[in-house]
């Protein structure tokens, strides 16, 4: 299985592609199935136009919505982020573990390090692109839905050489820095900004030639599920992969590697400098340390930082004017968008403020950066200290274990309740700038409703790393269990389907709170459930071995 | 709190399945003492001393530490102990200042005057960044963690690892010094030259047993002496072998060595009626040879039905 570099990276990382291509395939299924039992005649209505637009096929049929909404969206965006997983731990997290030496002590160039790691990605990525397709083709076969018209191969295509994109993209990144969290973040930014911005660029009149300049445009913006292949998009996608490609060969190789350093940051500088030692150290030193809560705090600024950033202007303050300016061209084809599709970014009306910061912001997005931030802090606060072996030198002082669930628990409430005050204040922001007539005692109460979903889903991990000190578990369980969940509201809420009610994103946008406001009992039930999982947490730490690795 | 034991178990037992790390340990560590801990990897060093830190949890048997219970009491335990766990592994985003300064205020507070000693006699480097320093100067900012809250007992697990031999010295006297003041350290350790360097009892553990528990200096004094003869023709193993007292041979053309416990009269006797004796070169064993004659002797126990183990 250790034959090669290859192999051992095919063997390191086939399980995560594997969970998830079956949780595509197992969605699909069920998207599929649901779509299937709803009326969907009013689109076969809509005019080709239209159809083409939204990317339905002539017959308006349960599979193509099912096609859009769980390969494009989830799938597209999965993948993707499996691929920067890939690719920044490729050279960059060899470096940061500290194994580059051994690796490389061996008689193996680092061109052929490199190919080999590439290789085994671009194999996997494939695998994946070929379970999607051949999942694509059974299930409407099973379920007796019609695809005529529609190339699943085609679509499948585009989406894997979309992916490896994203996948060269933080190699290349890594290969120069040696930084892991530098190659998937800008990776991930460049993923979350082109889906956003093709989906809002196209919808502007005048506007939807600039899509062309972000590398999503290439994946979905020729419509490959209706109109077959196109060579063009793919050839601008491979070339860029094979341009990042090369620009990681040589800049694994021109580079001093990093050894298992840390990295320097601004507080560092800070506290090096005589002038500014003083101000540093009170910065870093012994505020930083001065409490458990306040350590985990400071290990997460930098994330709390950039999601809250991003949360108040580019999803709050740049959304304000971003309405104004597309509202027009709204009214026309707004009704147009299919129910079931906008189901997936949390449903609504976008002719309407309401309706539209639910599918800009709400639906989505903002459950998103909620539940990285509190299940970052959650998987890390107990699995991650055991996983990174600290646990024993913390717990040599005279603390009790609770006292470590508690004060890390602390944090988490207090992170994710700063990223819902971010959001409700740059929509605020945004709609008094933009002079939008929406009620923001209503914003303020979906923004406490998307943070208790946040905590809750944060009180999940925190469970499960408590339980078992497995980071990988502590993240796994409960973004699975969101995407389950989630997926399980938006089809239910098409139809009222009772087993919605079983999701705890039904208590989140469910009463559509932007509209009616508050709703009490569903901030309980919400509230209710996170208080459960973190107190089933503390005796799940307290009674268990602790790991020791 | 000088007359209590220091640390004190009684038939502790670990089982993870049916893999019996730890089996009915009794084990007793004095107020100015060093007990050291040896035995090979995997022996159950580690799972004894994550047991009675309350890391895990025994299966069966009760640990105590300073008279108080290692589970029920580990808190009020831990403000009077000082722990280095093995293969040690520090936060790589904070200074050595910044992680001694973290566990100064979780003890609510040290003598900084002491901790700045402490620094200097071992020459550490407190303003890096621990994920940049090496694993001995890594090493060394766990050892003034142990260390600063002049702990009552210290419990350390391999602790020398990674240190220099000039370093391991002056820790070796930081040992010996808290002792003298009427501390205790519990420490394992493969390295027995060190074990004998600085303890004063030594516990010899190897699948979950502990095999004997002794003072260093009666270990020394069962009379193991290394022997090697000098022969006038070719040694046979099997001559050797059959002497009564004898632990270990090895046998290469005319010489023989020996690992043996008895009187020389019975050895020479023994040996003068086959061969002729042309050189006898004689010395006291070291620890690791009393070590090794002993766990040799347990791993080929049945063989030749010896069980000298315990005494």
């Amino acid at each position: 299985m250790y034959a090669s570099v290859f192999t051992k990276t095919v063997r390191d990382r086939w399980r995560g592609v594997t969970i998830g291509t079956v949780s595509l395939a197992a969605l699909l299924y069920l998207g599929m199935m649901a779509y299937q039992d709803i009326d969907l005649s009013i689109y076969t209505d809509l005019g080709p136009a239209f159809q083409s637009l939204i990317g339905i096929g002539e017959d308006a049929d349960a599979a193509s919505l099912a096609y859009n909404a769980i390969y494009s969206t989830y799938g597209a965006i999965i993948l993707a982020g499996i691929a920067i997983a890939m690719g920044s731990a490729f050279i960059a997290g060899e470096e940061r573990k500290g194994t580059i030496g051994v690796l490389l002590g061996n008689p193996r160039s680092r061109t052929q390090v490199t190919v080999a790691k590439a290789g085994a990605m671009l194999l996997l990525i494939a695998a994946a692109g070929l379970a999607l397709w051949a999942a694509g083709v059974a299930t409407p076969a099973a379920l007796d839905v019609s695809v005529q018209g529609m190339d699943v191969a085609a679509f499948t295509l585009h989406l894997i050489v979309s992916t490896l994109f994203y996948g060269f993209l933080a190699l290349a990144v890594g290969a120069w820095t040696g930084r892991t969290g530098l190659a998937a973040g800008v990776s991930a930014g460049v993923l979350m900004l082109s889906f956003l911005a093709v989906g809002i660029l196209q919808a502007i009149e005048g506007a939807q030639d600039w899509a062309r300049i972000f590398p999503w445009y290439y994946f979905s913006g020729s419509d490959p599920l209706l109109n077959g292949i196109s060579w063009g998009h793919l050839a601008v996608l491979a070339g860029a992969s094979s341009a990042l490609f090369a620009i990681a060969l040589i800049g694994v190789n021109r580079r001093d590697l990093r050894g298992r350093s840390t990295g320097v940051t601004l507080l560092d500088r800070l506290r090096a400098h005589p002038w500014t030692a003083k101000v540093g150290e009170r910065l870093a030193g012994t505020a930083r340390v001065s409490r458990i809560w306040v350590k985990t705090a400071s290990e997460h600024q930098g994330l709390l930082f950039v999601v809250s950033a991003l949360m108040f202007w580019v999803m709050g303050v740049m959304l304000g004017p971003v309405y104004r300016a597309i509202e027009g061209s709204m009214t026309d084809f707004g009704d147009a968008l299919p129910a079931e599709m906008l189901a997936f970014f949390g449903g609504g009306d976008l002719t309407t403020p309401e309706g539209f910061y639910q599918i800009e912001s709400f639906g989505m997005m903002t459950p998103i950066a909620l539940l990285v931030v509190t299940i970052t802090i959650a998987a890390k606060a107990l699995a991650g200290e055991e996983e990174n072996r600290t646990m024993g030198v913390l717990l040599a002082n005279p603390v009790r274990r609770s006292q470590v669930v508690a004060e890390k628990t602390f944090t988490m409430l207090v992170f994710g309740a700063i990223v819902g005050v971010a959001t409700f204040a740059g929509v605020a922001v945004g709609c008094l700038i933009a002079g939008i007539d929406i009620s923001l005692v209503n914003v303020a109460a979906t923004c406490l409703l998307a943070t208790l979903i946040g905590l809750l889903f944060g009180a999940l991990s925190m469970l499960v790393g408590a339980a078992t000190g497995r980071v990988s578990l502590a993240v796994f369980v409960p973004v699975g269990a969101a995407l389950a969940f989630h997926t399980m509201n938006a089809l239910a809420s098409l139809n009222d389907a009772w087993w919605g009610a079983l999701s705890p994103f039904h208590y989140y946008l469910g009463s559509d709170p932007l509209k009616t406001g508050m709703d009490w009992g569903n901030a309980a039930i919400l509230t209710v459930l996170t208080v459960a999982l973190l107190a089933l947490s503390f005796p799940a730490f307290e009674r268990r071995d602790l790991r020791q690795r | 709190m000088s007359d209590v034991i220091a640390l004190h178990t009684e038939g502790l037992t670990k089982h993870y399945g049916d893999v019996k790390a730890l089996v009915e340990l009794d084990l007793d560590v004095r107020p100015g003492e060093v007990v050291g801990f040896l035995g090979p990897n995997g022996a159950g060093k580690t799972t004894t001393i994550r047991t009675v830190m309350d890391e895990i949890r025994p299966t069966s048997g009760r640990a105590s530490i300073l008279g108080m219970d290692c589970h029920a009491d580990s808190v009020e335990i831990r403000r009077h102990i000082g722990y280095l766990p093995s293969d040690l592994a520090l936060y790589p985003n904070l200074t050595g200042k910044d992680t001694l300064t973290y566990f100064a205020n979780l003890r609510g507070g040290v003598d900084w005057t002491y901790v700045g000693q402490l620094a200097e006699r071992l020459g550490a480097e407190l303003d890096k960044k621990v994920g940049d320093l090496s694993s001995g100067n890594r090493q060394k900012v766990g050892v003034i963690a142990a260390f600063m809250n002049r702990p009552q007992l210290l419990i350390m697990d391999e602790p020398s690892n990674g240190l220099d031999p000039l370093v391991q010295r002056e820790f070796q006297t930081m040992m010996r010094e808290v002792v003298a003041e009427g501390a205790a350290v519990f420490l394992s350790s493969h390295t027995l030259s060190e074990v004998q360097r600085v303890a004063d009892r030594v516990g010899i553990i190897r699948h979950g047993r502990l095999m004997a528990m002794e003072s260093v200096a009666s270990l020394r004094s069962k009379g193991l002496r290394k022997v090697e003869l000098e022969l006038g023709s070719p040694a046979v193993l099997a001559d050797f072998e059959a002497v009564p007292g004898v632990r270990e041979v090895t046998v290469a053309d005319r010489r023989a060595n020996l690992s043996y416990e008895g009187t020389m009269d019975t050895l020479l006797k023994a040996v003068a009626g086959r061969y002729e004796l042309i050189d006898i070169l004689t010395h006291e064993a070291d620890l690791e040879e009393i070590f090794l004659a002993y766990y040799h002797e347990d791993r080929v126990d049945g063989a030749n039905g010896r069980n000298g183990a315990g005494s």
